[in-house]
């Protein structure tokens, strides 16, 4: 325990060395990122406040069908926490250099997991944190809650149910990599993925929200009543129902429901925690010397393929265009953090366009309509920032210590930027407009929404692409050879948080005129053309300065001293 | 040929690099001494362009590094203290990315990659990826990488680190070999015994000086006032003043 506690207080000083400002440009970007956090921290509050007055007090709801929405977002939060886990796991247990080094030191395998584990979760775990805190305060300023709700809620319900995502993560992760040894790595993968993806279906199958609704619709209007027999078995031992029904009966005052279910969530993290240290000190080291000699197979099996991308091959690019985007394209594809997340990502992403495209949503009020679309914009639009921030933001920081070789070579690093910044950008701009065709089947019939969405996305591509690749640059980390740890970093975090910001502008310059469109389109009266011409040209404009303000800052830092 | 004009790198209050001045003609072996933290490593990145200097001016092959650092690139090799490179690249990928970056037509570069990895002798294992190299065999990439667009000028920062004596006679000669086809090398190096044999001129910098500056005759004379050693110079010039 003494060697756990040691180990982790170093770890503790390192990181507040390297936060510590020591230089006149590391406290400005000290005081932007807070500028920055707190700004977003006030964004999600207020966001939280009026989402939760809109859809009690406007739509009227109830208080039953909304911690039942609540709940649908835990269960999608709690599936990406656990498969980011994974990903991020894998690296740091199983890539990190800093794994040799504690392993041929006397320190027991289950103390080296622990250790990681908490590194890990407290890392990538961070801005969700403070994502979710903020959305709490909002949700319950909303409802009049006293002080202790709060700490009550995070450390009581919000730490355990992300600890215990980590946890399962760990397990899943920890068993793939014992039946390595014996099992395809890929099979293993597609495997995971997959199952992934079935817990998804089950659950949405299972759960049918979209029943649940019309249920306790039928009782309108007294939806505040709790109408937990509704709810599938099943659901009653998920961890996101347990999150959820403490947040309502809290609010309702059932103090001992509350606590039953709070209990029911910490002693299932507790547990799953044990269990997973247990597991990693049984076969933690068993399974790194696994990774090892896979590594070592995969590495031999992957040298000849793809032919067409060898650099020998003539190619129709410019020597350096041809260089670094081959180069780029390599890296990527032999890297099991890179392309393991894209091929989750873009499941996930496929379910969703595939959910969406099939919904049947028989609402009639163009109010409702309106907002729904908007709220599949804004999915849309988280989606792409997600995806910038995850792939984006490290592209300049993955020039590694290599970076030596392009600095001291006869191509501008500016030349360099811009070819990574086309590829990232053409990249997300053709997924934007694929999420968007996916999304957008069901309004063919109103061609200006169309148009101006279209342009909304093309806005949040292209600005994201801009923002995360410039302050990728400006907050290169070229020590860290992992893209999901450079994907946590304090600088990505701030650029997701002003995506955020960006995003949450882009909406509310969208909301009034896509819900006026909508009114105007339903009731036969005349299309609020200008107001959607103006609001798309502040995007255009916001987008075209978002972009511009961040390649000055990436191209800045680019001349700095390597 | 290499010219530093009155070059200065500060970092903050303190000058890691002080109005050094040198010039190395082409063909010549110029061996760039120095203790720990002396300065050697800025200078050099000053040189490739990877550090920006305070005050003054590199010309590399007449090339000023800050003001034209692309022409100035073109004519140079650079072997860095760590040889760092892509790990999930293959040593002949590497090699083929930065001949791409010199924009060296493909067919050319072929016959040069295929010349240096003859030459180094990295035949055997030059299509594994880097992450499974020795310290030794990826600095033997960097050479490679140095000398496969031919440069004028190479300046390598230790070069033998993680290199096995075949592998270092191997690199010596080749580098004797470009000083004798009239390129000029910029060595900085810890081994005295190195410098010693190869070195056309020799210069010793300390926090930032330069101390000493003397062809192969002038540093004979200086070893003669000790015990014949190259050590013995180097450890009385480098002594630290108590004030």
């Amino acid at each position: 325990m003494a060697q756990l506690i040691d180990i982790l207080l170093y770890k503790l000083a390192i990181w507040k060395k390297l936060s510590a400002s020591s230089s006149r440009v590391l406290s400005i970007k000290n005081i932007f990122s807070f500028i920055v956090y707190a700004a977003f921290a006030v964004g999600a509050f207020f966001f939280a406040r009026i989402v939760t007055w809109y859809l009690l007090e406007y739509i009227r709801i109830g208080l039953f069908l909304f911690h039942r929405f609540i709940a649908i977002v835990l269960f999608v939060f709690f599936l990406t926490v656990s498969a980011g886990n994974i990903v991020v796991s894998f690296s740091t247990l199983y890539r990190s250099p800093e794994m040799s080094f504690l392993l041929s030191r006397p320190v027991p395998y289950a103390t080296i997991f622990l250790v990681k584990f908490l590194d890990n979760f407290f890392y990538s775990s961070g801005t969700l944190f403070l994502a979710s805190f903020a959305v709490l305060l909002g949700y319950g300023s909303y409802f009049g809650m006293p002080w202790y709700f709060y700490p009550t809620i995070l450390f009581g319900v919000m730490v355990p149910y992300m600890l215990l995502a980590a946890s399962l993560a760990v397990i899943v992760l920890l068993a793939v990599m014992k039946l390595a040894a014996v099992v395809n790595f890929r099979v293993l993968i597609a495997c995971v993925v997959a199952g992934y993806f079935l817990q998804i279906a089950a659950y949405f199958s299972l759960t049918s929200p979209v029943a649940l609704v019309k249920e306790v619709m039928r009782y309108y209007p007294f939806v505040n009543v709790y109408y937990g027999d509704l709810d599938p078995a099943v659901t009653r031992f998920l961890p996101n129902y347990w999150f959820a029904q403490v947040l309502y009966f809290w609010i309702i005052g059932f103090s001992a429901g509350a606590a039953s279910n709070a209990a029911a969530l910490i002693l299932t993290s507790l547990g799953a925690l044990v269990v997973a240290v247990l597991l990693g000190g049984r076969f933690f080291y068993e399974t790194w010397l696994t990774s090892i000699s896979l590594q070592f197979q995969t590495r031999r099996a992957r040298t000849a393929s793809l032919p067409f991308f060898h650099f020998e091959r003539e190619s129709r690019f410019r020597p350096h265009v041809e260089a670094v985007l081959k180069k780029e394209l390599w890296l990527f594809l032999r890297d099991p953090s890179q392309w393991i997340h894209a091929a989750v990502l873009g499941g996930l992403l496929l379910v969703f366009l595939a959910s969406v495209g099939s919904m049947q949503l028989k609402v009639e009020t163009p109010d409702l309509r309106a907002v729904i679309y908007i709220v599949i914009f804004v999915f849309n639009a988280f989606l792409l920032a997600s995806i910038a921030l995850r792939f984006a933001f490290p592209m300049v920081s993955l020039e590694g210590q290599a970076y030596w070789s392009l600095r001291s070579a006869p191509i501008a690093a500016s030349t360099m930027y811009w070819i990574k910044y086309a590829a990232t950008l053409s990249f997300l701009v053709l997924l934007g407009v694929a999420i968007w065709f996916g999304t957008n089947i069901p309004y063919r019939g109103i061609p200006l929404l169309l148009a101006s969405s279209f342009v909304g996305i093309l806005a949040i591509a292209g600005a994201g692409a801009s923002l995360n690749f410039g302050m990728g640059a400006a907050y290169a980390n070229f020590t860290e050879k992992n893209p999901i740890r450079i994907a946590s970093s304090q600088g990505a975090t701030m650029t997701f948080l002003l995506t955020m910001v960006l995003l949450a502008a882009i909406v509310g310059i969208y909301f009034y005129p896509i819900v006026s469109l909508f009114v105007t389109h339903y009731t036969g009266r005349p299309v609020p053309v200008s107001a959607m011409r103006f609001a798309v040209g502040v995007v255009v404009t916001i987008a075209a300065v978002v972009s511009i303000v961040s390649h000055v800052a990436g191209l800045r830092a680019l001349k700095n001293d390597l | 040929m290499i010219v530093l004009d009155h070059i200065t790198k500060q970092f903050g209050a303190f000058a890691a690099v002080d109005d050094l001045s040198l010039t190395v003609p082409s063909g010549e072996f110029f061996g760039f001494l120095g203790p720990n933290g002396a300065g050697k490593t800025t200078t050099i990145k000053m040189m490739t362009g990877l550090f920006t200097p305070t005050r003054g001016r590199i010309l590399i092959n007449g090339f000023d590094v800050v003001q034209e650092p692309i022409d100035a690139k073109r004519t140079f090799g650079y072997i860095p203290d760590h040889p760092f490179l892509y790990d999930k690249l293959t040593g002949r990928e590497f090699l083929f990315y930065i001949g791409a970056l010199h924009e060296l037509p493909k067919a050319a570069l072929k016959l040069t990659v295929e010349k240096v990895i003859d030459q180094l002798e990295l035949a055997s294992w030059i299509d594994q990826r880097t992450e499974e190299y020795s310290q030794g065999m990826r600095q033997r990439v960097t050479f490679a990488a140095a000398f496969v667009h031919d440069p004028g000028t190479i300046i390598i920062d230790e070069p033998m680190v993680g290199l096995d004596p075949r592998s270092a006679r191997i690199v010596k000669d080749m580098l004797k070999q470009k000083t004798r086809e009239g390129a000029s090398v910029f060595m900085s190096t810890h081994i005295l015994e190195m410098a010693d044999e190869l070195c056309d001129r020799v210069g010793i910098i300390h926090r930032g000086k330069m101390i000493f500056l003397g062809s192969k005759a002038e540093m004979h004379e200086e070893k003669l006032k000790y015990d014949g050693k190259l050590e013995s110079v180097f450890l009385e010039l480098t002594k630290d003043d108590p004030f």
